[in-house]
């Protein structure tokens, strides 16, 4: 029942692109005529939308899709950000620091401000598909078209959603330049760890948002690097979320390998710390404490950077399998896969130093 | 006199007596980890003789003793708590609609509760704050609705306010912490024993401890208290004293438990009217007796959501759900004119 | 147990009492009577400091009932109220002991001697086999005498009762007021009863008090007051009193 349910919103992933493609080949732009083009694109809240195929003003109020944005180059779309990303985002003042002066449309509790949306008259909005009234909400009042869209932890998911926003500002040529280079990295990735026993996958635990547990159900990085998420064979909690939440007794229950923790919070906001997952002597029976395997990584950050879930899986991938991976400088890695992505250098460096990701940055 | 309850009662006070007890040996046993009872039994045994192999009864003397024992006796601890202070405020209040939930004691406890973690962080207790706050709250029903006298309706609605205030308040806290934190916030605000720990309890416990006590002590002196504070002044009860003194003591339960396990509501009303129902109206006996059957109830709520499934269901969702059309019927068949 | 009585005050609203000088005699059964409105609630209220009154205005064999501890005053005076309606279904028994409560510290239980007290104050109404009877179940006549009960397990010597006749029929009426009688008889209680019924008044009273917007406008010996000219006087309408087979009937 669970895989069934999985392969579904697998599915529905690739349904959506299969969807859209189908129909927009059927649909070539007509320039002469200056029709705007459309087609139709069912989001993770499992709505279909119809977007234009060209988007010359975007409302990103999807930290990943802005992210996405700024790696094609096409900052110049942005109309507007969310609260998060002007906030709480130290990434996105390294990528962008331009960005500061994009308008703010959302408040910390979700809440959108639908005059300034109206104003800025964007031609598509992006929401997360944790919001889950609020994309109905705009759209029945503004009469844009709000696209709930995120990778649910998934690299197809993020692929996906690449190659579509590159069609909608026009930079396919970068998009798929990009999706080459991130397939690649993967590629290499699982060559170098090889066919692997389910033995050999060492069984993960991930302690996401800050809470010892709730999970990620769907998490590429870790199988991908070779390893195993106990917790993919649970539901997520609802629709549009990736995220479950479990009893401390079944992470005993579940004996992983390896326990790693949602870093991406500066340290002082940390209230999951590897220090404290090592004393908690309620879990002092679990493999991952006994071998002291815990570690920071990346994790979501209002879903991900593509720069960062590679280095991410990088890491893990030496972390899963160090004789495999022994010859990996992550630094130099880490460096030019945001420079690949953002046309800056130096920006693994900061974020490294403001994580205090000592593991990531030490050879 | 009214001393004496016949045997059928007799017979119902034992049995209810008892049912703590035995729940809770029960549930030791019941958890996403399977361990049977007899390794349940082998694994308390350990403390006095040691086992020879230790690295494999180590989960389960983690799971027993670190987890399933803190959580089975906050549960009982919260249960007998809101009991105890849904009735006692029933008396005081005069009015068996009553409850800690309504009178926005619980979100004035939250509050605090939210705000200490928020700004003071995990190492702070949050007890303090929600104690603080939910006296605030109810001292703003009182403030406003009069007296402990007035209408159930005028109760509700200032209750209704003082709880909307409280949440407003909330949300203003959210607004300026960063969202990420937050997170574990709205977990907690649900209602969820899942994240107790013997620290939660170590200041939590004493606490309710008091207050129980307190309330306990003063359930005969319940009973003239909710009379009029006419005839409970002529009868010779130094009414501001008592009254505070109550109030004081269910709060103080009621914030203790849910700065722990955020808002259970409803268990205050529910389980007193059950009792009130079984034992007839005498806080000589309704007070102890929502004590006892308060514990039991959440010992087994918990255990229907450690039991099912692996997730994490909290557990005030489900006193609501039971709570509050028990209320509407109650409220329908009232025959007394509260409203 | 002498009551005193000196500038004692009261304002509520637009209502004010003032009684200026006033003493009640002790053993015995003063009434007090008077038009709706005229303070007889509120003046017994004040004597059994349920209300708040300044100092000095009610002494009780000397001691100012304003500074008394709640639990002295309960052991002095109770006050039997008019209406009662209890948010809960007491029993009778667990009711008539609540009047216990003068005796016993918040925290404490009551004892043998407390059940023995409101055991026999329920014997003394007459209501015994009601104990375990729940007091919803009683009729309005029989919860005034369980009223008088819990007032009587004070076992104070000053009773205060307010209007404990209204709504009852001749024979509940007369039965309480002999008990009354009774009680200041037999027990030498000083009882001060607020009537209605004039006709009962002058009955039942060795002094009867005449009440009107606040103000103690006459008193003394009924015999000697109850006279036609002061009713009208005092209920501003046309009275007249005729004697009748020894007794005293107001025509209206």
């Amino acid at each position: 029942m669970t895989s069934r349910k999985q392969n579904f919103n697998q599915r529905t992933g690739w349904f959506g692109f299969m969807f859209f493609t189908v129909l927009s080949l059927g649909l070539f732009p007509d320039s002469a005529t200056g029709q705007k083009q459309e087609f139709l694109l069912k989001d993770q809240l499992q709505r279909s939308i119809v977007i234009p195929a060209r988007a010359e003003h975007i409302l990103s109020l999807q930290p990943e899709i802005t992210r996405l944005l700024l790696a094609l180059g096409a900052a110049d779309r942005l109309v507007g950000v969310d609260y998060f990303i002007h906030r709480n985002d130290h990434l996105f003042k390294l990528i962008h620091p331009a960005g500061a002066d994009l308008p703010v449309v959302s408040q910390p509790d979700g809440s959108v401000n639908k005059e300034m949306i109206a104003r800025l008259a964007p031609d598509l909005i992006f929401l997360s598909p944790t919001e889950q009234q609020v994309p109905d909400a705009i759209e029945r009042s503004l009469g844009i078209p709000v696209a709930a869209l995120a990778s649910m932890g998934r690299f197809s998911g993020l692929l996906e959603e690449l190659e579509l926003v590159g069609r909608l500002v026009g930079k396919e040529e970068r998009a798929r330049e990009l999706v080459h280079y991130f397939r690649e990295k993967v590629r290499v990735i699982s060559e170098t760890i090889g066919a692997l026993e389910e033995t050999e996958r060492p069984k993960t635990y991930l302690a996401f948002w800050s809470s010892l547990i709730r999970t990620p159900v769907f998490y590429d990085p870790v199988t991908v690097a070779g390893g195993q998420n106990v917790a993919d064979r649970l539901l997520p909690s609802r629709l549009g979320t990736a995220s479950a939440v479990i009893n401390l007794e079944q992470i005993i229950k579940w004996n992983p390998d390896v326990i790693l923790i949602h870093g991406s919070y500066p340290p002082r906001e940390r209230r999951v710390t590897v220090e404290g997952i090592l004393a908690d002597r309620r879990l002092g029976s679990v493999r991952a404490i006994k071998d002291r395997q815990v570690h920071y990584t990346l994790g979501f950050w209002y879903w991900w950077d593509p720069a960062g879930v590679l280095v991410e899986t990088l890491y893990l991938a030496r972390l899963f399998h160090p004789e495999k991976f022994s010859a990996l400088d992550l630094g130099r890695e880490g460096e030019a896969i945001y420079e690949k992505f953002y046309g800056r250098t130096g920006i693994f460096r900061a974020l490294m130093k403001i994580l205090e990701f000592d593991e990531w940055t030490s050879k | 006199m009214s001393g004496q309850a016949n045997s059928r009662q007799k017979i119902l006070t034992i049995v209810i007596l008892s049912l703590p007890f035995i729940l809770f040996l029960f549930s030791l046993a019941i958890g996403t980890y399977d361990i049977s009872p007899g390794k349940v039994i082998r694994t308390i045994a350990s403390v006095w003789h040691p086992h020879s192999r230790q690295d494999l009864i180590a989960p389960y003397r983690d799971i027993l003793f670190r987890i399933r024992i803190p959580r089975l006796l906050l549960a009982m601890a919260i249960g007998a708590a809101l009991s105890v202070s849904g009735a006692s405020l029933q008396a005081l209040f005069k009015n068996p609609l009553v409850n800690e939930y309504i009178l926005g004691i619980s979100s004035g406890a939250a509050f605090g509760a939210a705000l200490s973690l928020v700004f003071l962080g995990r190492a702070f207790p949050p007890q303090i704050a929600a104690f603080f706050f939910a006296l605030l709250a109810v001292g703003a029903v009182l403030l406003i609705s009069g007296r402990t006298e007035s209408h159930f309706i005028s109760l509700l609605l200032t209750g209704i306010i003082v709880t909307a205030f409280f949440s407003a308040l909330l949300s203003l806290v959210e607004f300026f912490a960063s969202p990420y934190v937050l997170q574990s916030l709205f977990f907690w605000l649900m209602g969820s024993l899942s994240l107790a720990s013997w620290k939660d309890l170590s200041i939590s416990l004493p606490l309710i401890g008091v207050g129980l006590s307190v309330l306990l002590l003063l359930r005969w002196r319940l009973n003239v208290l909710s009379l009029s504070d006419e005839e409970a002044r002529s009868l010779g009860i130094h009414l501001r004293r008592e009254k505070l003194l109550v109030i004081g003591a269910a709060t103080l339960v009621t914030a203790a438990g849910t700065s722990v396990v955020g808002i259970i509501g409803w268990i205050g009303f529910i389980i007193p009217h059950l009792v009130r129902l079984m034992f007839g109206v005498d806080n000589r006996r309704v007070i102890p007796m929502s004590a006892v059957m308060g514990a039991s109830v959440m010992l087994v709520a918990d255990d229907l959501i450690r039991g099912l499934s692996s997730f994490e269901i909290p557990i005030g969702i489900f006193t609501s759900l039971v709570g509050i059309p028990l209320f509407l019927l109650l409220l329908k068949k009232t025959k007394k004119v509260w409203l | 147990m002498s009551i005193r009585v000196k500038d004692l005050v009261f304002s509520h609203k637009n209502f004010s009492l003032e009684v200026s000088d006033f003493s009640f005699d002790s053993g015995k059964v003063t009434v007090i009577v008077g038009p709706n409105g005229a303070g007889k609630t509120t003046f017994l209220k004040c004597l059994g400091a349920v209300l708040s009154i300044p100092k000095n205005a009610v002494m009780i064999d000397g001691q100012d009932l304003a500074v008394l501890k709640a639990r002295e005053r309960a052991r002095l005076i109770s006050y039997v109220p008019q209406e009662q309606d209890s948010a809960f279904n007491y029993s009778v028994g667990d009711f008539v002991l609540m009047g216990r409560a003068g005796y016993l510290s918040p925290f404490a239980l009551p004892s043998k001697q407390d059940f023995a007290a409101a055991n026999e104050a329920l014997d003394y109404v007459g209501l015994r086999r009601f104990a375990e009877r729940s007091i919803g179940e009683l009729s309005s006549g029989e919860r005034r005498l369980v009223l008088i009960a819990r007032a009587l397990a004070q076992n104070s010597d000053i009773l205060l009762m307010d209007e404990p006749t209204t709504f009852l029929d001749p024979k509940h009426e007369t039965e309480v007021l002999n008990l009354v009688r009774k009680l200041a008889g037999e027990r030498k209680k000083t009882i001060l009863v607020a009537l209605h019924s004039l006709e009962m008044a002058v009955v039942y009273s060795d002094v009867l008090v005449f009440m009107k917007q606040g103000k103690i406008v006459a008193s003394g010996p009924p015999a000697e007051i109850f006279e036609a000219r002061l009713l009208e006087n005092v209920y501003e309408m046309k009275i007249r009193v005729i004697d009748w087979d020894g007794r005293k009937v107001v025509i209206r």
